[in-house]
């Protein structure tokens, strides 16, 4: 779990000790008296200052009237320190999970908002990350993805977010600072490799541009596709039909011969560059559909193809040296990243076991 | 930086159109031309810019028009004072940062630069009406700020949300209001160049006539205990010592006094011993510092001071309301013994002036040697003669009193009391003119009395050995009525102090009802005056006093923070951050009452029955009721057991309420057979 904690001061250092203490992380957090904290804004100073002015004013004027202003100009400070704490609590913060990304490149993550009643003008960022502001938040869930710089790979934790509100009148800062525990997996940034592909495997074949890709045909079944007219009744899901779910084809694959080995060197002298090479050399693979096994000093991940198989590797090779189920006590991401948004939603739409990898590790 | 978040929505502007005009508008009396139009520049621009004619003015128009405001601020300066010099400097500070406004921030510094002209509009504009309009003024400017954080909304939804925050910081501010000490002023403070009202310090044959024409109030009074007579309401203002022929002017030595205030404030009298009148006096601004009193008076608040011609006299003068408590000892003599300089400065009399005046008074010398009845003699002269009361006397030449005792025969106060003063000084009596007002109007529900500009008076002493300074006023002597019963005993309002006055509320007289309404409004401004604009630290403990008994700082800071605390959850309660669990009870209590209503009817619901069964063997039973009854219950089981947004809540229970009343009429209305079948 990398956090970004360079030139923490010491009084930050307690600072931050004090708040995990007495906000720990936990998703989803309702905000409340405990978690609240209200001081001026600049300009909430700036309008004491004219409180001050015009009671003085008033003052030598002898004017009770002017007094009354300043007066009731304080008043509604102290109306709007209400009203600010009121615009936070009883906010309800829930993060989801959100897109995998590769390195270097902004992890967002998405955090739903719910209120119970109406709240107005809430800011959430992330450190010094860009604000991302919410004009309303009601019971209605509203879900925003906010940005996070990251370079680094693995479960990456965004330290805590700002959540903060002006409302109504500028006067006072409401924030609160909340760690929804909400890691983000990111992939190794990917790095092309020059050298063939051939090379890399373990065992070379005759058949190079066969290799390890799957070619249709009847022996392994594969996936469920949409029926298209013409196709052979032998082909046609009929259970699923049955069930309901419309005319689908069963589609069967045929591996063409032997899987391509993909075998971390952990001697390796630059290990990061290694792990970005490794995961574009999965994605390669994965995009012209060849099967393809991952090996690591303390896992082994079996030749497999398809997109629950990337993401294994991938994760894998993202928390390098630890393994994936050591760390992976919450569920996988669900969620792909890749150029091609259709593509995306096709994945999402992938159901997949969260005990998967355990499986694999222990097979 | 153009952050999304610094940019100013349409809707903002719109609110800052409203707002701008809102708070100049008051101060219009207090700008100048100049200031005027540039204001009037800035506020069309902003029209081009809101209805997207023009865009953001260039910078040259802006520094063009910063020297404009500079240049005519400086030029003016000198005429108009420094404390209108610095609100025009305010008020076109305000103007040009309404043009150039870009983000947030400079929205943010037009509604603080605002809300301190508001606070200056107060300064000259204090009555209830105007302090309404100032609040609203203020509310106005609390919208905008609002705007900017409520950006898509009506305009009508953001001026009620900033009523609502306005009325819920009322009561803190309130209880600050009465509980904050009031300080003296800190520092001296520049005050407008204002034209005086009321009394001079000059009178001539003709003078009080223009006051005679202002239906303005001059000041108020209320009493302790029970208020003088008719005929012993003169307040005295002025005493003029000096004649020179032409204007009577106090002596030197007053005037000299008048001058040095501390010196004043050391030499002022002591509080004279005997049976005093206590009253409290509410004086009109004047800009000028003569205060009021009945005969010797003599006022214990700061900043009076007690005149040695038993006057008072305030330290500044009087720009706002001012409030000061006095004690007229009516019976006490003033100044029994007289120096022989005072006696010769009342004596004093132009050489070779009034020949048919002084042959006039050589001859009640003559016949009356006792001071006391020569005095009763000339004022029996007044009464005899042919003499007429009028506000618009002929002109008089030089020779002023012979014009007016022996040709025109007419005139007004001043007329007579110059020539009594005249007559007793030439007969060797020691006398002065004295100026202030006379009578008063009773109201009686506020129990004050209302003294107007229309009512200043000029009236005469005279100093008689072993009584002092004797009034006599030979004004009473031909117009008995004006100084027995008030001056509109004798004069018709419309033709006096109405006449250039035609809106005056005191128009409102003739007619009874109106009248009535007229003093009402009168008694609120009164109270206003009294406890709001005059609330001081008397005023602040009387209060107390009243409120809690014997106050001691132990019991206040209990109540302070009891009532803040109070203030604080209704506020909370108000925004709706403390909720006290009602809705399901009543809910359950509206099913509790119509089941009780059902059992009353011979169908009571047993133990653990649900709801909807229980509805059912109802309606078998009594099939009138079978669809009110079968609505309700939906709409029961729906808030009871559904999960729904706040909005649809609301919508439901709305609904409920309704079906709920039309199902209780309907059992109601069944009659006693249906019932027992």
């Amino acid at each position: 779990m990398q956090q970004a904690k360079a030139g923490l001061k010491p009084y930050q250092g307690w600072w931050q000790h004090w708040l995990s203490r007495r906000l720990p992380a936990q998703s989803p957090i309702t905000l409340a008296h405990k978690s609240i904290f209200i001081l001026p804004s600049a300009f909430g100073l700036f309008w004491l200052g004219v409180v001050i002015l015009l009671f003085l004013f008033g003052t030598n004027y002898q004017n009770n009237l002017v007094i009354g202003l300043a007066l009731l100009l304080l008043s509604i400070f102290n109306t709007c320190i209400i009203y600010s704490y009121r615009n936070l609590a009883g906010l309800t913060l829930n993060a989801a999970q959100g897109p995998a990304v590769y390195a270097g490149e902004d992890v967002l993550y998405p955090v739903e908002l719910t209120a119970k009643q109406a709240q107005h003008q809430i800011q959430l960022r992330y450190g010094n990350n860009a604000p991302l502001s919410a004009a309303r938040a009601d019971d209605k869930k509203q879900r925003l993805l906010l940005p996070f710089t990251n370079q680094g790979r693995g479960w990456i934790h965004p330290g805590r977010l700002t959540v903060e509100t002006h409302y109504p009148l500028g006067l006072c800062r409401a924030w609160s600072v909340v760690d929804l525990a909400n890691r983000q997996l990111v992939f190794a940034a990917p790095k092309a490799v020059m050298t063939p592909l051939s090379q890399q495997a373990a065992h070379a074949h005759e058949q190079a541009h066969l290799k390890g890709s799957l070619v249709a045909g009847v022996e392994e079944f594969n996936t469920l596709k949409p029926y298209v007219s013409g196709e052979s009744p032998n082909q046609i899901a009929w259970k699923q039909l049955a069930q309901g779910r419309g005319m689908l084809t069963k589609s069967f694959g045929e591996p063409v011969s032997a899987p391509t080995w993909l075998i971390l060197n952990a001697q390796h002298p630059d290990i990061e560059q290694h792990l970005s090479e490794l995961t574009w050399t999965v994605d390669t693979l994965w995009q012209t559909q060849q099967v393809f096994g991952l090996q690591l000093p303390m896992l082994t991940i079996a030749p497999n193809s398809g997109a629950a198989h990337r993401l294994q590797c991938l994760t894998a090779l993202a928390v390098y040296p630890e393994v994936p189920n050591a760390v992976s006590s919450g569920s996988p991401p669900v969620m792909f990243h890749t150029k091609e948004p259709s593509q995306t939603q096709a994945n999402a739409a992938t159901p997949e076991k969260p005990t998967s990898s355990q499986e694999q590790h222990n097979g | 930086m153009a952050d999304r978040q610094e940019i100013i929505t349409r809707h903002t502007l719109a609110w800052l159109l409203l707002v701008n005009i809102a708070v100049l508008a008051p101060l219009h009396d207090k700008m100048t031309h100049w200031t005027l139009a540039i204001c009037s520049i800035c506020f069309v621009w902003r029209v081009g810019i809101f209805s997207a004619k023009v865009a953001r003015p260039p910078r040259y128009l802006v520094t063009l028009l910063a020297l404009a405001s500079a240049a005519t601020v400086a030029l003016v300066t000198s005429q108009i004072g420094i404390l209108n010099g610095l609100i025009n400097l305010l008020i076109l500070g305000y103007a040009l940062k309404y043009i150039e406004m870009r983000d947030r921030r400079d929205v943010r510094a037009v509604v603080m630069v605002g809300f301190f002209l508001i606070a200056i509009t107060f300064i000259e504009k204090y009555s209830l009406w105007f302090t309404l309009q100032l609040t609203l003024v203020a509310t106005l400017n609390l919208a905008v700020l609002l705007s900017l954080y409520r950006e898509n909304e009506a305009m009508v939804h953001t001026a009620k949300r900033a009523t609502q925050l306005l009325l819920q910081s009322v009561p803190l501010a309130l209880l600050l209001f009465i509980v904050l000490p009031r300080f003296p002023p800190l520092w001296l403070v520049p005050n407008a160049n204002n034209v005086t009202t009321g009394l001079a310090d000059t009178v001539s044959l003709g003078d009080i006539n223009q006051l005679t024409r202002s239906p303005a109030l001059a000041f108020r009074v209320s009493f302790d205990n029970e208020p003088p007579q008719h005929q012993q309401r003169y307040w005295r203002a002025l005493v003029m010592e000096h004649y020179d022929g032409k204007s009577w002017t106090p002596s030197a030595a007053i005037k000299q006094l008048e001058a040095n205030p501390s010196q004043a404030k050391a030499a002022q009298r002591q509080r004279p011993v005997g049976q005093a009148l206590q009253y409290h006096v509410i004086a009109e601004p004047s800009h000028q510092h003569w205060l009021f009193g009945l005969d010797l008076a003599y006022s214990p608040s700061d900043g009076v001071i007690n005149l040695p011609d038993g006057r008072l006299y305030a330290i500044s003068s009087v720009e706002q309301q001012y409030q000061y408590s006095v004690a007229s000892y009516t019976e006490a003599s003033l100044d029994s013994q007289l120096s022989e300089a005072q006696i010769q400065g009342n004596l004093q009399l132009p050489a070779r002036s009034n020949p048919k005046t002084l042959a006039l008074a050589e001859r009640f010398k003559q016949s009356y040697p006792d001071p006391q009845q020569r005095m009763a003699a000339m004022m029996r002269y007044f009464n005899e003669s042919p003499y007429y009361y009028t506000l618009q006397p002929p002109p008089v030449g030089p020779q002023q009193i012979d014009d007016f005792l022996f040709e025109n025969q007419a005139g007004f106060c001043v007329h007579y009391a110059s020539a009594l003063a005249f007559m007793a000084r030439q007969t060797g009596i020691p006398a002065r003119l004295v100026t202030g007002y006379q009578g008063g109007e009773w109201n009686q529900s506020a129990q004050y009395l209302s003294v107007y500009q229309y009512m200043a008076h000029a009236w005469v002493e005279a100093w008689l050995p072993n009584h002092g300074w004797t009034r006599f006023d030979p004004t009473a002597m031909i117009a008995p009525e004006r100084v027995e019963q008030g001056f509109d005993a004798f004069f018709n309002p419309a033709d006096s102090y109405l006449q250039e006055r035609p809106f005056s509320s005191l128009r409102l007289r003739q007619y009874p009802l109106l009248n009535q309404f007229r003093l009402s409004i009168a008694s609120i401004d009164y109270y206003w005056s009294k406890w709001v604009l005059g609330f001081d630290n008397q005023r602040q403990q009387q209060l107390l006093k009243r409120l809690l008994g014997d106050v001691d700082s132990t019991k206040l800071a209990i109540l302070i923070i009891c009532t803040m605390a109070l203030i604080g959850v209704a506020i909370a309660y108000s925004v709706g951050l403390l909720q006290f669990q009602r809705q399901p009870d009543r809910l359950k209590a509206g099913f509790d009452a119509i089941t009780a209503l059902l059992a009353k009817k011979g169908l009571p619901r047993e133990t653990d029955e649900p709801p909807q069964r229980y509805a059912q063997r109802v309606a078998t039973h009594l099939p009138t009721l079978a669809v009110p009854l079968q609505r309700y219950i939906d709409c029961y089981m729906a808030l009871k057991y559904q999960p729904h947004s706040s909005s649809e809540r609301q919508a439901l229970q709305q609904q409920i309420t309704r079906y709920r009343r039309q199902l209780r009429l309907a059992i109601l209305s069944l009659d006693g057979r249906q019932a027992t079948r």
